[in-house]
């Protein structure tokens, strides 16, 4: 017997009237849960924020209850051992674990390092290291990062380091929680479709919890829907939309969605098969006017950030390096603006210079009206314990006024939800700067979305229509395909710290593979890019068809 | 791309960086014990001078300049309070009349010395754990630590984490502090102190369960870590046992004696000199042939 079939004896994953409340909690993370997966299949994890599913994925790890303490009932599983008697350690052969933020996750120097340390834990010959270092880093795509110290690493490539780790000792089961939530839509789409193949090759089962389910559908054998800490919805893909539509819409992919308005069956799992889908259902070559999409008419307003042939370099640590390369760029008051690219592509750096953290070394950039600026970690704008202690006066209330925020000045900010938090951050950012017209002539933020559900995603969005409205120009930096169809009117892609594509949002995400919506991606319509959009075209083509 | 703290460690070729964890500890541990205990302020200058020449000659010349920077505002902020605070000392340079909590305020010339020891000894120790963070790779103190602390991920991530960690975490909170708007209560040194210990605590949990989850505690068992000797280790031994021979001498014996009340007076003995000339020049140690 192989020592991966001999460490998955049984199921790969058994949860048995599971139920959990972290310490000091009124409500239960995890409510009666029971469920059991099989050794090789692959699981997509669904629900809101605070649905459970992060707990779901602790416990079976083996950090609820070694960890996190607090009050267990039931039993958990991995293969032949209980997750509640053996802690993360005696488990750590037999399940990996990928949490949210990779930073927590990479404890040693060098990559090369981080690859070898459980290895070492578990006793292995430093040959056999060797080559399951070299063998998980090829398969990651990672050999170049080898003799990187991970200081010098981006989000991405430390969310790909922190799975190679996991993968590292050929666990029979893999929990992933939203490990795709740092990368770029390339990345993102390479990891799930890596997931997968190492799932189909080396039999291991993965779970993976995503809120962007519209990446990672098509891969999964099965969908299990979390709902206030209990199991709302436990079946195949197909039937999960089908679940979706009906009881949570805000778990429907776009495509389901698209389908769904228009009426038109079965749903579809993926671009790919929603094509298949309308290929047979549909008749694509009636006639379809050539572009629907919105093209917006160039903005007149003062123009409040103007790079000119801006060029920064930083230095990781190992030497300088271009991060931007010549970017000419103008954003005028009252614009909309998604700043995408891959990851390393220069989208953090542009708008730390924009707000005068970081030196150009030639050119120049200017905000005349002004710049607030909200960097990834809105917490570590909130230095004290009373919400009124952060913000306070008329200045501080029309802060919190602009972004919409209504809680007590008693409330300790690490208490308020994540949405809440990112809000009382940006009214940090701009106490004090919405003299004049009302808010500074441009507001920055800097993946924004990262962890957040699509409920919380569409109150960003009517947070910064919001602050558009008031004047301001917004220029978020984001991998989020669908965010940036919902809250742009202009899309600037930068590729190797230079814009390669400036234009209005239809015209850049319409008509690519990966900067694209998933409308665009299933229509292939030059402008088409909403969920909408693609109802209006689907059903009145329906309509022809039948 | 992210912004390196100054006192991150990175990886060079350095003597401090190649040389094995232990020799290192007992020569930089020599200036941190002599920094924490003696009340010599030559010797507390020539230790401060002499560790950062130690960092300069391991490229940590960033960590350095950051160190002396954070200590002399420390040390300026003891000098201040200390004046304030006490008002013991016969030599009054200003009475500032009565002050709220403080009552009756005499700034004394003994009280502005006996600040300006303790802040030598806040500069010299702040430059010394600056030099540790940026040259000592936390990989080798983890391993070290593995040793004695088997089933403890936590006191593992503790010992060889906590200031990385709380480095980076500076780094990006003061970033956001520059962010904040005119209007925003500023970050003070308070403030900022505070959040960097929680956030640091709790990164620092964080980062102990993945090492949990890695693989750390496995049933206690022993991990041998393969031990890689450097053509330098010699040299740490030598200099840094004869200097925390020096350190221990004068943590037991004191070199010269310095009293700050009821009137300053500093009797300077042989053994004062010649500990500040030995930790001034057992700085230079670590610089190499052939260095750029």
């Amino acid at each position: 017997m192989s020592p991966l079939a001999e460490r998955a004896v049984g199921l790969a994953l058994e949860l048995d009237r599971l139920s959990y409340r972290y310490a000091g909690a009124e409500s239960l993370a995890l409510e009666e849960v029971s469920l059991t997966i099989e050794p090789g299949e692959f699981i997509v994890l669904a629900g809101g924020s605070g649905s459970g599913k992060t707990s779901l994925l602790r416990a079976g790890c083996g950090l609820i209850p070694h960890f996190h303490g607090g009050e267990i009932s039931g039993s958990a599983r991995v293969g032949d051992r209980s997750t509640t008697e053996n802690g993360p350690g005696d488990l750590a052969d037999v399940v990996g674990y990928v949490a949210q933020d990779p930073e927590t996750q990479i404890v040693s120097t060098t990559v090369a390092a981080e690859l070898d340390l459980p290895l070492r834990f578990r006793g292995d010959h430093p040959a056999q290291r060797a080559r399951a270092v070299e063998e998980v880093a090829l398969a990651l795509g990672i050999p170049h990062l080898l003799s990187r110290t991970v200081t010098t690493l981006s989000g991405g490539e430390l969310q790909r380091v922190a799975l190679a780790v996991a993968l590292v000792t050929r666990p029979p089961l893999i929990l992933l929680d939203e490990p795709t939530s740092q990368l770029d839509p390339v990345s993102g789409d390479e990891l799930i479709w890596l997931l997968r193949r190492l799932n189909e090759e080396w039999g291991v089962a993965v779970v993976l919890a995503e809120h962007r389910l519209e990446r990672c559908l098509a891969a999964a054998d099965r969908v299990i829907a979390m709902d206030s800490g209990r199991i709302g919805f436990d079946g195949s893909p197909r039937d999960f939309l089908g679940w979706a539509i009906e009881a949570k819409p805000e778990l429907a992919t776009p495509s389901a969605l698209m389908f769904s308005g228009a009426g038109i069956e079965p749903l579809p799992v993926g671009v790919r098969d929603a094509r298949h889908i309308l290929r047979k259902s549909v008749d694509r070559s009636a006639s379809i006017h050539p572009s629907i999409g919105r093209v917006n008419e160039p903005t007149s307003g003062k123009v409040v950030l103007a790079a000119r042939r801006l060029w920064v370099e930083l230095d990781p640590g190992e030497g300088s390096v271009d991060v931007l390369r010549g970017i000419d760029l103008e954003v005028r008051a009252g614009e909309k603006v998604a700043l995408m690219g891959r990851n390393g592509a220069g989208k953090s750096t542009m708008l730390r210079t924009a707000a005068g953290l970081v030196e150009p070394v030639s050119g120049s950039v200017a905000t005349p009206e002004g710049i607030a600026l909200l960097t990834q970690n809105p917490g570590d704008f909130l230095v004290r314990d009373r919400v009124g202690d952060e913000l306070s006066g008329p200045a501080g209330e029309a802060a919190l006024e602009a972004v919409g925020l209504d809680v007590s000045a008693e409330r300790d900010p690490r208490d308020l939800s994540g949405g809440e938090r990112q809000r009382l951050a940006l009214a940090i950012a701009l106490a004090g700067r919405m003299e004049g017209d009302g808010v500074p002539g441009i507001i920055c933020l800097d993946e924004p979305t990262r962890g957040m559900d699509r409920g919380l995603k569409s109150h960003l969005t009517e947070l910064a229509d919001r602050l558009a409205d008031q004047g301001a120009a917004v220029l978020i930096s984001t991998h989020d395909v669908e965010f940036a169809v919902s809250f742009a009117d202009r899309v600037v892609l930068l590729g190797d710290g230079e814009t390669i594509a400036d234009a209005d949002m239809p015209t850049v995400l319409s008509g690519g593979w990966y900067f694209a919506s998933e409308a665009a991606r299933v229509l292939d319509r030059p402008g088409l890019v909403s969920i909408d959009q693609g109802i209006d075209l689907l059903a009145g083509h329906g309509e022809e068809g039948h | 791309m992210k912004k390196l703290s100054p006192i991150a460690y990175v990886p060079r070729r350095e003597t401090v960086q190649t040389a094995s964890l232990a020799p290192v500890a007992l020569y930089l541990g020599a200036y941190l014990l002599v920094c924490f205990f003696s009340s010599d302020p030559l010797v507390l200058i020539a230790a401060t001078v002499g560790a950062a020449v130690a960092g300069y000659g391991s490229g940590a010349g960033r960590a350095v300049n950051f160190s002396l920077k954070l200590g002399a505002f420390l040390a300026l902020t003891m000098i201040v309070v200390n004046a304030l605070v006490t008002s013991r000392g016969a030599t009054v340079l200003a009475r500032l009349g009565d002050w709220p909590l403080l009552g009756q305020v005499d700034v004394t010339a003994e009280a502005i010395a006996a600040g300006g020891v303790i802040g030598l000894r806040v500069m010299g120790t702040m430059v010394v754990i600056g030099v540790w963070s940026a040259c000592v790779d936390p990989d080798r103190i983890l391993q070290a630590v593995h040793g004695v602390a088997r089933r403890s991920a936590l006191t593992a991530t503790l010992i060889s984490r906590l200031v990385p960690l709380a480095a980076t975490d500076y780094a990006r909170i003061g970033e956001a502090a520059a962010l904040r708007g005119p209007a925003a209560a500023p970050v003070g040194r308070g403030a900022m102190a505070h959040r960097l210990l929680a956030g640091s605590l709790d990164r620092a949990v964080d980062v102990a369960a993945t090492l949990e989850l890695r693989g750390y505690g496995k049933s206690g068992e022993s991990v041998r870590f393969k031990r890689i000797p450097s053509r330098y280790d010699r040299r740490f031994w030598i200099a840094g046992g004869i200097l925390m021979a020096i350190a221990l001498a004068e943590l037991l014996y004191g070199s010269g004696r310095f009293d700050s009340y009821p009137e300053i007076s500093y009797s300077v003995r042989v053994e004062g000199p010649l500990a500040a000339v030995a930790f001034l020049a057992g700085g230079a140690i670590t610089w190499r042939k052939g260095r750029r």
